[in-house]
């Protein structure tokens, strides 16, 4: 009864609209009144949910990345991508894909990847000749790169969840990242060639150049911020407040389109939207603890290894269920809510938790963009003025790619654990 | 005069709001600097630092969540509600808000009871009585209530312009 009195509450907040933040918390209020429980439970459960060493390093990440954006960086990794794949045939779409690649590497989030990138690009694209549908699918498909290569907040919370180190989660992505991104490269070329969409002129090995020492700084916040990760010489919080600093340093001193004055409104804008997250993650915990107290990860990993005790069909099952869920919940929301118990599912099987933890990221990212909540979606049509049901019906043969991906990530550990495997042992 | 009460009201509480929010940012970052420094070898690092640092992402999650509620970044799914007349969203809108402003000031007193626990604990680095660091969570609800209460406030004010685009 007091289950049910939660998921009542938790659904019925959702569909009135609460944010999803709040809607865990009066969940979880009316589930304490019904059971009994001292209400003070709730403020302990959220301060030790928001008070964890690992989720220091949120607001630092969100800060580099917005530094960074604001410092001219997104026209020059733009510029480098065009040299790099414009020439080919459907160019600017390749060139979309590749920037949400390198973009990937320095933002941490799929929405910030779609609304810098598509901002300039879907634009681009319509005016040279490219379909407004296609322009803001391929924007949309490509940003969810960003969260899965390094650096990625959703990966940061997994390891604040598992006990799994930050820096090798953000490993773990990087072979999937840069899978996805090919996959999506490839699909666009071959939705260009079917379609006959322009290409760009072959501007030369010199443009190409030319453009990689403009973006060389923007770039190498990534190899900073991996280097920083992998070396152990700094922690996560230490890594993410140095790629700040050095987010400042290139935006104002070398590419000179960072106003300082700037500077303290982005550093709140950044504040708010990591207390955003952060305060998800208190009321989640809140959340999480009373489905754990109502032992509901065992009597999920009980009820499926009734039906299978198969680990193919079990990886099969998580799948099925991620992507759903990802349809309609927030995937950090989703992240805190669900990894726990379906991590006791995985290990149940003998599945190995950085390989769970990445395929678990990748399928609730690739929520992002299916309806009716694909955020990054919205942020697209809106940019290419279109309605909502043309990018969806733009996007499928991307959402098929991703779940190929998705497939190959979840059935051969090898693509997650082998490259944390080489560099930390 | 009433509108433009409640307007310099929400004005005045974002100021200061962000004032705090960029505050607690502010420690967090030196701390950390700090913490780098002092591991660089130009200084011995100082025990406080990581302390201090979770003590700062608390406060800055307190502050922050009532302006991330204004600024849309306190997400929620709006997909029903999209499709419904503005006159049932904007009702639908006053419901989350004063649910919202309900759940804080439900949780206050449970917020308070946490806070007075702290009084048993000090921090170990810092020496700080826990009181202080409990009470962020305390700030937090309201933080998010009032804002919760000024968004009831500010739609109330709407609800003539909702009601004539409605006709």
């Amino acid at each position: 009864m007091n289950l049910a009195i939660l998921i009542g509450v938790f659904v019925g907040g959702l569909v009135i609209g609460l944010p999803v933040a709040v809607t865990l918390g009066v969940s979880s209020f009316c589930y304490l009144l019904a059971a009994g429980i001292p209400l003070v439970v709730m403020p302990q459960k959220m301060y030790a949910g928001i008070d964890v060493f690992v989720l220091l390093c949120i607001p630092g990440f969100i800060l580099a990345g917005n530094l960074m954006n604001n410092g001219g960086i997104t026209e020059r990794i733009i510029r480098f991508a065009n040299g790099l794949v414009g020439w080919v045939r459907g160019g600017l779409g390749l060139t979309n894909v590749a920037a949400s690649m390198l973009f990937g590497g320095i933002s941490g989030t799929a929405v910030a990847d779609a609304a810098s990138i598509g901002g300039v690009m879907i634009p681009g694209m319509k005016k040279a000749g490219y379909p407004a549908d296609f322009s803001a699918a391929v924007t949309a498909a490509s940003s969810t790169v960003g969260p899965i290569i390094p650096p990625s907040v959703p990966m940061i919370i997994v390891g604040a969840l598992s006990g799994i180190s930050v820096g090798q989660m953000f490993i773990a992505g990087a072979v999937p990242g840069i899978l996805l991104g090919v996959a999506m490269l490839i699909t666009t070329y071959l939705i260009a060639s079917k379609k006959k969409f322009p290409r760009q002129k072959w501007e030369g090995f010199r443009e190409v150049g030319r453009s990689f020492l403009g973006a060389f700084w923007a770039l190498a916040m990534s190899a900073l911020i991996i280097v920083g990760m992998i070396s152990g010489l700094m922690t996560p919080t230490e890594t993410a407040v140095i790629a700040c600093i050095y987010a400042v340093i290139v935006g104002a001193a070398f590419y000179r389109e960072l106003p300082l004055k700037l500077v303290p409104k982005i550093l709140i804008d950044s504040a708010v939207s990591s207390a955003a997250i952060l305060v998800l993650v208190g009321f989640a915990n809140v959340f999480g603890w009373i489905l754990v107290s109502e032992q509901i990860p065992q009597t999920i990993a009980k009820a499926v290894l009734a039906i299978t005790d198969n680990k193919y069909m079990v990886i099969l099952l998580i799948n099925l269920l991620l992507l759903f869920v990802g349809m309609f919940m927030e995937t950090i929301a989703a992240l805190i809510i669900l990894f726990v118990p379906l991590l006791t599912l995985a290990q149940g099987v003998g599945i190995d938790p950085l390989h769970f933890a990445t395929f678990a990221v990748l399928n609730l990212m690739i929520g992002l963009t299916t309806p009716p909540v694909g955020v990054c979606l919205f942020v697209c049509a809106n940019i290419a003025e279109i309605p909502l049901s043309a990018v969806i019906k733009a996007i499928l043969p991307f959402l098929i790619t991703n779940i190929i991906v998705l497939l190959l990530v979840s059935y051969i550990p090898a693509l997650a654990t082998w490259l944390p495997g080489v560099l930390f042992g | 005069m009433q509108k433009s009460i409640i307007q310099s009201f929400n004005a005045g509480l974002v100021k200061m709001t962000r004032l705090l929010v960029g505050l607690a940012f502010g420690v967090l970052i030196v701390s950390v600097t700090i913490q780098v420094l002092g591991r660089s070898g130009i200084f011995d690092s100082p025990v406080w630092t990581e302390e201090l640092t979770r003590f700062a992402l608390l406060y800055l999650t307190a502050f922050g969540v009532g302006l991330s509620l204004l600024s849309g970044d306190l997400v929620n799914v709006d997909i029903v509600c999209v499709t419904l007349p503005p006159r049932v969203q904007w009702f639908l809108q006053i419901v989350c808000a004063i649910i919202m402003a309900l759940l804080c000031i439900f949780l206050l007193e449970p917020a308070w009871r946490f806070t007075e626990i702290g009084a048993y604990q000090t921090s170990p680095a810092l020496g700080w009585r826990m009181t202080y660091i409990h009470a962020s969570v305390l700030c937090l609800m309201i933080s998010l209530g009032i804002f919760a209460l000024a968004r009831v406030a500010s739609l109330l004010l709407e609800f003539r312009k909702v009601w004539e685009k409605n006709q």
